[in-house]
């Protein structure tokens, strides 16, 4: 079987699975999702009527069918986008909720993994270059620290400070309140104002993974036999470092980018909250509050397959950019 | 060379973007004050902190659906009369006057001259329409008005409403139905699940712009009273998923009108603009201990006397509300909201003080005795009380934290248990629990409050599912007495059945009554006065339902 | 020619032992073992300073009752006080003193992250020994749900996990936890067991008749100690992390008392607004130092399988 067969199969089967876990996890909650409803109608300690209580169980259909018919119907659906519609939002499937959000976690996500990969790359170089000076301690302390801060807590503070205190970014939201979404430069900068705190944290609190990748890469190339043949060849260390061992280096870790975009969509899931940030992991916060069945289960199947999707590109690019591979 | 370049035009490129970042985060956070023409001065835009978005709003107004439909939709469509929630007193709207002919028997007088704003005439025919919508899709009827009735007519003016058993307090929640138009519903296929995005109503305002975050009305100028009617715009900006976020919103003044708790609201809403900002936070509920009294030893009266004796309330309500609002009277009422009805006979307006003394007395009525700092009944064991509660609802779970240690100290082994609210429905519903925190009355009608929780025809057998009555309170005497209050027309024997009520309430404990919970009105007078308040308590200061239209009808410029 | 010399007579054959070694250790190996790896640690610059954090942590957390000056569950106080003489860190919106909840908190945050830590370890050492060493079934599918289990991500699972269990204790959060972070470990160990099964010394111990449970643990395992403990301390810093999200959230227990529950309740009382904000500052770095001090020892125990990470 050649790499990319195999690589094909892997991923069907890993999406396979996938599904399964997903379909199996949700079925294990305690509680009733009628009662989660009726929660928004009693948060303020007013009592909820028996009458009421009725109303919404005819509404919400209460699922009462056996686990293996559940999980037929479970398939299908999947197979025809059918996710059912949510309690949390009974007024549009639970497609067309989630189809709102992607686009803006697709782009959070997108573009916080972009920019913390070409930073955190070019700092991990100028490290590994630069190893054992003071330089290499400061950006490997500094991105260790950087990593270590919590998401939340580093959005909670931003939020405070930038949005809350000082008024330079907005408080909330992805776009100005009563803007619809459309496709004008205005938007579009409206948009990139919302997004600047969120991918802000997101870049920073991903950063170390780079970094440290990069550095191990370029010390390790350095090395390597060839650099050294390369400097007893008369070559300057620095042109050695940046035209060999960084381009050596440079090749994409596959493992490294899947933790990496693990980490940030982890992230991404908290930092939204704060922000208030109309994206997937807010709608996934919104869920589990609500013990939102087809919301939930939904949602945690389109973050596993984004990923499973993302990586799988990756592995692909992967047969492309790495000759040794391809045998 | 060539990577060196690479870096360089790298950095170079992000560079730039953090600049154009930079200079549309500027342009951006000055277009996202929300309503711009709104609380910063513009005279005639009101802006309401609206419906929670999760983040973004989902167009509903259906009026029926009020889990779903957005806040918004009371100020499209009216009702028949408005009941206060504070003392149960009846404002007309699209009926022009009520009676009772006989306890059975409910006329209203249809107000005329009204149009729908399609320019329709509204008719006792689309009341007619209303009620037998609801009957037709029991999805519809969340306040189970058709458990209550069995028949409606209409002849001319008048809409008559048979009930199956005498229930004159009934008429409060009948009367609040919201009326929709006959010549649109009738075509609708799926009223349960229909959006109803272009909502045709009677009421002072119609739908102009929806967005995700935000939608906004305009006023209707054939509205039948379209004079008492000031603001010509009402805009609802919708709320974060984060409450927080929220509450900053609600402190950088970006509303007119917020119902949203605010943590030392003197420092962080008052202060920040002393001229124009103001607060109400009336009581709104009643907050308190109920206990399971399908088991010992909360079936015997004595032991929940000694328990409600035990209590310090002013302390609890001190800590689960800030000194917002104070302790809750074991006569069953809110007060100062229903002070009309209260029984004068009751001793300190049914406030109960701590007293120890007689605390330990009632204990030992019920056979339990100090010993060894424990107070321990006839078998010998320790009394031990489990709390239930919502583990997000702080200020239930500041209370219980005080209850227990309080319980603690009269030698009781109280602890508090906090699941999410899911399971906390279930175990109240199903009777399985010990004791729980809960909710008791706010709906402004004694009858109601009463009847919810104390009727012994909710009180399923434990196992059986129900959501009033969850404690099982069962006596003749108190149905007997909600029976007369329902059959009474007259305020003379209402007040008599309402002080038996009361009277039962503080001798039974069926539900030790811990402190008032909060409506938390927050207002900005730059724009409108005549908000509601405590010289003026007109409503309650809640902009999610039927208030909005109340309060709108009051307003005046400043 | 000799030169006259008054030195010692030289040595017999029989006398070459030097006298001061003859008697034996009388600590265990392990002891010296742990007692060898910390002084090493010791001598990479970073890995002290991570050292330094995680024994202050490990003390505040021992002699929290001796060091704070309240209980940290009473609420005796007034509540969203800022920092004063009476409450060096301010008070909740319940009144009880942050301070000492701060001391306190260390308790369970320390716990979560060793305990998940140690957990993750374990199952990571096993699963990767187990696929690393015997090629076969059991390796395709074990190799394939270390996979799956790396791929899924991390947070959302253990959102949803921790959302279904009923019980709210600190050991959901481990069980949690480490259920989500086993992979990464697992696949590193995995990979080094293979090398390692080709080697000499492992064919030569399996020749001479060593029975596969010797051969793994005792002659495997040994030579991936820095492997395991990097994997233990990469384990424990996300443990940390998570525990924060978690308590963050509302998914943890919020009777007990941890720095990831102190930002809940400054979140719940939005303690920004009332503008104590080392209420969130505080917990949140003391969650970034303990995480930052695990991921600090980690380089030294880097740098003691990688020579070339050694710092000069």
């Amino acid at each position: 079987m050649t790499y990319l067969t195999r690589k094909v199969v892997l991923f069907v089967i890993t999406l396979w699975a996938a599904i399964t876990l997903n379909f199996a996890l949700p079925r294990l909650m305690p509680g009733s999702p009628v009662d989660a409803a009726l929660a928004k109608l009693g948060s303020s300690g007013i009592p909820v009527t028996n009458a009421e209580r009725h109303a919404i169980e005819v509404q919400l259909g209460v699922p009462n069918t056996g686990l293996l018919s559940q999980y037929g119907s479970y398939l299908k659906n999947i197979a025809t986008l059918n996710f059912g519609t949510s309690y949390s939002f009974p007024s549009e499937t639970v497609a067309q909720t989630i189809g709102k959000a992607l686009p803006w976690t697709l782009v959070l996500v997108g573009v916080s993994t972009i920019f913390a990969f070409v930073i955190g790359t070019l700092l991990g170089v100028y490290a590994g270059w630069r190893r054992g000076r003071s330089a290499d301690s400061v950006v490997t302390l500094g991105s260790t620290l950087f990593a270590a801060f919590p998401p939340f807590w580093l959005g909670l503070l931003m939020l405070y400070v930038l949005a809350f205190k000082w008024n330079l970014f907005p408080l909330k939201g992805g776009y100005a309140p009563g803007v619809t979404p459309n496709l004008s430069p205005a938007f579009f900068l409206d948009a990139m104002s919302h997004s600047v705190l969120p991918g802000v944290t997101l870049v920073i609190t991903a950063l170390s993974g780079w970094v440290f990748g990069m550095r191990n890469n370029m010390i390790n190339t350095l090395g390597e036999d060839y650099v050294t043949f390369a400097e007893a060849n008369g070559l300057r260390t620095r042109t050695v470092a940046l035209m060999y061992a960084a381009r050596n280096a440079l090749l994409p870790n596959v493992t490294a980018f899947g933790l990496s975009l693990g980490a940030i969509i982890g992230g991404s899931v908290l930092v939204e909250g704060v922000f208030s940030y109309p994206g997937l992991g807010n709608l996934l916060y919104v869920a589990v509050t609500n013990h939102d069945f087809p919301l939930m289960q939904a949602l945690f199947l389109v973050i596993t397959l984004s990923m499973l999707v993302a990586i799988f590109v990756v592995d692909l690019l992967y047969v492309r950019l790495d000759p040794r591979i391809r045998q | 060379m060539n990577a060196r370049r690479y870096k360089k035009s790298a950095l170079v490129c992000t560079v730039a973007m953090l600049t154009a970042v930079g200079a549309s985060s500027c342009a951006g956070s000055n277009s996202s004050a929300p309503g711009a023409a709104g609380a910063a001065g513009g005279a005639t835009s009101l802006t309401i902190e609206g419906d929670a978005g999760n983040p973004a709003l989902v167009e509903n107004f259906n009026p029926m659906q009020p889990s779903s439909a957005l806040h918004g939709v009371n100020l499209i469509y009216e009702p028949l009369e408005i009941v206060s929630p504070i003392d149960g007193t009846f404002t007309p709207f699209l009926a022009s006057g009520y009676k009772f002919t006989d306890p059975k028997t409910l006329v209203f007088t249809i107000r005329q001259g009204v149009k729908w704003s399609d320019g329709k005439p509204f008719t006792a025919g689309d009341v007619l329409f209303t009620f037998n919508l609801l009957k037709k899709f029991p999805a519809l009827d969340g306040n189970g008005v058709w458990q209550h009735m069995s028949a409606i007519s209409a002849t001319g003016t008048d809409v008559t409403i048979t009930f199956k058993d005498p229930n004159v307090p009934f008429a409060a929640v009948i009367a609040q139905t919201p009326m929709l138009p006959e010549h649109v519903w009738s075509s609708v296929a799926d009223p349960v699940k229909f959006t109803n995005t272009k909502p045709i109503g009677t009421g002072p305002f119609t739908l102009g712009t929806f967005a995700p975050t935000q939608y906004a009305l305009q006023k209707n100028p054939s509205y039948w009273q379209a004079n008492k009617i000031v603001p010509q715009q009402v805009l609802f900006p919708a709320q974060a998923s984060n409450q927080n976020t929220n509450q900053l919103d609600v402190s950088s003044g970006k509303f007119d009108w917020a119902y949203n708790f605010l943590p030392n609201v003197k420092t962080t809403y008052v202060a920040r603009d002393p001229q124009h900002n103001t607060y109400w936070f009336p009581p709104g509920g009643t907050i308190g201990l109920y206990l399971n009294l399908t088991k010992a030893p909360y079936n015997d009266v004595n032991f929940r006397t000694g328990i409600s004796l035990s209590l310090d309330r002013t302390t609890i309500a001190n800590k689960a509300v800030n000194g917002y609002l104070g302790q809750a009277s074991m006569s069953g009422l809110i007060l100062p909201n229903l002070n009309k009805w209260l029984d004068p006979t009751l001793a300190n307006q049914g406030l109960v003080k701590q007293d120890a003394a007689a605390a330990t007395a009632a204990f030992a009525k019920a056979g339990y005795t100090m010993q060894g700092g424990k107070l321990v009944g006839k078998d010998g064991k320790q009394a031990s009380m489990s709390i239930v509660m919502p583990n997000n609802f702080s200020d239930w779970v500041a209370a219980a934290t005080e209850v227990t240690n309080q319980l603690k100290s009269v030698g009781i082994n109280a602890t508090s248990d906090l699941p999410q609210y899911a399971q906390y429905s279930q175990q109240i519903q199903s009777g399985s629990f010990n004791a729980a925190m809960g909710g008791f009355g706010g709906t402004g009608t004694p009858y109601t409050d009463f009847n919810n929780a104390l009727n012994s025809s909710f009180a399923a057998p434990v196992g059986t599912s129900t959501s009033n009555n969850f404690e099982r309170f069962k006596s003749a005497s108190v149905d007997s007495s909600l029976s007369q209050l329902a059959s009474a027309t007259d305020p003379a024997a209402q007040q008599v059945a309402t002080s038996a009520l009361q009277q039962e309430m503080y001798t039974q404990t069926p539900v030790v009554l811990l402190y008032y919970g909060g409506s938390w009105g927050l207002f900005s007078t730059k724009s409108f006065t005549g908000w509601p308040s405590a010289s003026d308590p007109y409503t309650l200061p809640t902009n999610y339902n039927n208030a909005l239209l109340t309060v709108l009808t009051h307003l005046k410029k400043s | 020619m000799t030169i006259a010399t008054t030195g010692p007579p030289p040595l017999n054959p029989g006398d070459l032992a030097p006298t001061k070694v003859a008697k034996a250790s009388s600590l265990p190996v392990s002891l010296l073992f742990v007692g060898r790896a910390l002084r090493t640690l010791w001598s990479n610059r970073k890995a002290r300073i991570g050292l330094v954090i995680l024994a202050v942590v490990i003390l505040i957390a021992v002699f929290a009752p001796v060091l704070a000056p309240y209980s940290p569950t009473s609420t005796n106080f007034q509540p969203y006080q800022s920092p004063d003489a009476t409450n060096w860190f301010g008070t909740t919106g319940n009144g009880q003193d942050v301070f000492s909840q701060m001391l306190y908190g260390a308790r369970i945050s320390l716990f979560v992250g060793l305990a998940a830590g140690t957990l993750a370890t374990l199952v990571a050492v096993t699963i990767g020994l187990v696929t690393g060493y015997r090629p076969g079934v059991i390796d395709e599918v074990l190799s394939f749900v270390t996979n799956l289990a790396l791929v899924i991500p991390g947070l959302p699972l253990m959102i949803i996990l921790a959302a279904y269990l009923s019980s709210r204790s600190v050991w959901t959060i481990v069980l949690v936890v480490s259920f989500t972070s086993w992979a990464t470990g697992a696949r590193v160990i995995r990979s080094q067991a293979s090398t390692l099964r080709d080697r000499e010394f492992i064919t030569s111990a399996v020749f001479s008749g060593e029975r596969l449970f010797r051969v793994v643990f005792r002659e495997i395992l040994p030579n991936m100690t820095s492997l395991v403990a990097a994997s233990f301390f990469s384990a424990a810093t996300a443990a940390v992390m998570a525990e924060a999200s978690l308590e963050f959230l509302g998914l943890g227990n919020p009777n007990t008392v941890s720095w990831g529950t102190i930002l809940y309740f400054a979140q719940q009382q939005n303690a920004l607004l009332t503008g104590q904000w080392v209420l969130v500052f505080a917990p949140g770095l003391a969650i970034a130092l303990l995480a930052v001090s695990f991921t600090l020892i980690n380089f030294g125990v880097d740098a003691l399988s990688n020579p070339r990470l050694r710092e000069k």
